[in-house]
């Protein structure tokens, strides 16, 4: 699972950091970092419950290479 | 209400609603309303419409009734522009509400400032204070068995966390207080008065700053410098000002509808007592069934909204707290879950706008539920009373009493 980051629709919500801190890491202003995120198999819940609540839908889940 | 203007010629007669956040059924301020759930209906209607006379002075407005169409708005600042000049009119005051009122590329140099200062990390910095100021309020309250929570908790505590942001003594909160409650509550005239006050204390502050330097907020703006230039006493007196207007009453009005929540649902009280770890969850519910917050724009260009001509100049009206009940981005949108997931509800807005201080707004809520539910035992609305409620330019409850046993 990779998640694509959008980083031109980021407005720094951080509501992807408040699930997972780790996957979805902030610059200093709170805005995400612009590289798409490969996420670990055991890590794939959290990062879809982050993806899912970006308010701007800046976060794209694509699964085998498909949205 | 000054004489509304009349409906502009390019707007089709089928798209004309009697509608207004001012006078409208469940808008007014009346005892016991729910004035969120009195727009709930409009998703039964068409998702844009315009109404002729829906702004606090008169004007038209464009209302975009769906989420998605929201976030396509709120998202194009170039079309959709955010200098409303609403305090220059207001206040017959040439005075840049700064990052609010000013749109990309602009904004972002303000915002890229402002950001770091309440980023994530840096509220996190801030929660020990904040959380003790909460503690010690509520401490005052526990023993006697009953509050108004507006003035006894929800302002006291809102403020107090300002004065901290600021870098100003706790001795300032009266005044402050003063303030804040004649800008929020006032007559017209005492709120210009009210607004006037903040500004003067903020042009004090801005040249106490430049004359001495401190570890503050006014101080690293004073010396910011935006799009290679050093800052003026006019923007920085703007921002300021904005802070004080949009950081007080926003988040003591999501006190009180979260408090008065509780009051009225028991079980609710009960389940998050028991399981603390909940309360974020239910803050974000709680934010999404009763934002209070209106965002307005106005076209820069004349352009085409899904086949509707929207002239330049037109008002545009995204009324979070109607996003936040569309069926087709919230499952069973009218009910309250207090553990639901995937919450991506607009009280914040959407777009380069996004509230500044959310991510201090959303701790607060947070430690003012949990320290309020870990020191205040089952409470409820004191029979024989309701509190005021009411729509308008920033939606709002006053006048909320509850009472407790005291064991
Ligand atoms: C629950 C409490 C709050 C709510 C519901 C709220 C809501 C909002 C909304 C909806 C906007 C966007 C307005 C628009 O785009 O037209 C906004 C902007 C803003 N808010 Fe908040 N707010 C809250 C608390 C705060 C706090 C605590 C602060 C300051 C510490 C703050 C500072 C700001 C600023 C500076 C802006 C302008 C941002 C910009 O234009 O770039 N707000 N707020
Ligand atoms: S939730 Fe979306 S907008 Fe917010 S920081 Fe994450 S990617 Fe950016």
């Amino acid at each position: 699972m990779r998640i694509r980051v959008i980083r031109d629709k980021c407005q720094g919500h951080a509501r992807c950091w408040a699930q997972s801190p780790a996957l979805f890491e902030l610059d200093d202003e709170g805005y995400i970092l612009p590289a798409d995120i490969v996420v670990p198999v055991e890590q794939e819940r959290a990062a879809w419950l982050g993806a899912k609540s970006c308010p701007e839908r800046a976060l794209v889940i694509e699964q085998d290479g498909k949205e | 209400m000054p004489n509304p203007a009349p409906v502009p010629d390019h707007v089709p007669p089928d798209l004309v609603r009697d509608f207004s956040y001012f006078t409208g059924p469940g808008m007014c301020p009346m005892r016991g309303g729910d004035p969120q759930g009195a727009l709930a209906d409009l998703h039964d209607g068409p998702p844009v419409f315009y109404a002729p006379n829906n702004t606090y002075d008169g004007y038209g407005t464009w209302v975009f009734v769906r989420a998605e169409d929201q976030r396509r708005v709120l998202q194009d600042a170039e079309t959709f522009s955010s200098h409303r000049r609403i305090f220059e009119k207001a206040l017959g005051y040439d005075l840049p509400t700064i990052p609010l009122e000013i749109d990309p590329p602009e904004h972002g140099a303000y915002r890229s400032l402002l950001n770091p200062l309440l980023s994530p990390k840096r509220v996190m910095a801030m929660e020990a204070a904040n959380r003790a100021r909460a503690a010690e309020l509520i401490d005052g309250l526990a023993a006697k068995g009953h509050c108004e929570v507006m003035t006894d908790f929800a302002f006291p505590f809102a403020v107090g966390v300002f004065l901290e942001f600021l870098g100003l003594p706790q001795s300032r909160r009266e005044e402050f207080l003063g303030w804040a409650d004649k800008q929020f509550h006032g007559t017209p005239e005492e709120r210009g008065e009210a607004i006037r006050t903040v500004i003067a204390f903020m042009e004090e502050l801005v040249a106490l700053r430049r004359r001495e330097p401190a570890e503050d907020f006014m101080t690293f703006v004073v010396e910011a410098r935006v799009g290679g230039r050093a800052m003026t006493d006019k923007e920085a007196v703007g921002m300021g000002a904005l802070l004080f207007v949009a950081g007080l009453d926003t988040v003591a009005a999501a006190i009180g509808f979260d408090f008065r929540y509780l009051a009225e649902n028991a079980d609710a009280q009960d389940r998050l007592r028991a399981d603390p770890g909940g309360i974020v969850l239910a803050v974000e519910e709680l934010l999404r069934m009763f934002p209070t917050v209106l965002m307005t724009r106005i076209a820069a260009c004349d352009t085409e909204f899904d086949g509707i001509a929207i002239k330049a100049g037109d008002r545009i009206s995204c009324p979070s707290m109607v996003a936040n009940r569309d069926p087709a981005e919230f499952p069973d949108p009218n009910r309250i879950d207090l553990a639901r997931e995937n919450n991506r509800h607009v009280a914040f807005a959407y777009g380069p706008h996004r509230c500044l201080g959310s991510h201090l707004a959303r701790r607060e809520l947070v430690i003012a539920m949990e320290e309020w539910l870990k020191r205040i035992p089952a409470f409820r609305i004191t029979p024989g009373t309701a509190p005021l409620t009411y729509g308008g330019h920033v939606f709002g409850i006053e006048d909320l009493r509850l009472d407790w046993e005291v064991g």
